[in-house]
């Protein structure tokens, strides 16, 4: 099972960096951070997946779409 | 192989099918339903191992990504709702 979650984790990551679009990265981040706590709850550790889940899947996301939205969705402007 | 077991494996399968869709699927949006449908079934397996083994702090886990998680795609889908209005 463990080895099972790195092994998505990978593909996860490396799929999140062949993506174009910034906000489908930003997609594929949060399903890599899920796999993280799922693979951290496995691993007994649910305060680690607590802080995972809370940080991978609500901040990150939030600053990021933040960010990509300030940025204009990351085009280049004449 | 018991009843829990079951449940879970149907589960977990769900998960990984909604995942090979956030990884191939064309359009963002395909992608965001993708991650909606594999963060419920991931959320049913966190809670369903948390009753079997009768640990209450597991179920906190499954609170915290269920509320920052819908924070997350509130946050998409206020992009999208701003990109159209703009465009």
């Amino acid at each position: 099972m463990t080895e099972l979650l790195l092994g998505l984790q990978v593909i996860v990551a490396i799929a999140c960096l062949w993506m174009k679009k910034p906000l489908a990265a930003v997609i594929l981040l949060g399903a890599f951070s899920l796999l993280g706590a799922l693979l951290f709850y496995h691993l007994d550790a649910p305060d680690v997946a607590l802080t995972e889940a809370a940080v991978g899947a609500g901040v990150t996301a939030l600053i990021f779409v933040w960010f990509i939205h300030r940025t204009r969705g990351g085009e280049h402007q004449e | 192989m018991s009843f829990f077991d079951i449940v879970v494996l149907f589960f977990l399968a769900n998960s990984a099918v909604s995942l090979t869709r956030v990884i191939i699927g064309p359009s963002v949006v395909d992608r965001m339903i993708g991650l909606n449908m594999t963060t419920a079934g991931v959320l049913a397996v966190l809670v369903l191992i948390a009753v079997k083994q009768q640990v209450p702090v597991y179920l906190d886990v499954a609170l915290v990504y269920d509320i920052f998680g819908f924070i997350g795609l509130l946050a998409i889908t206020k992009y999208f709702s701003d990109r159209e209005k703009s465009a």
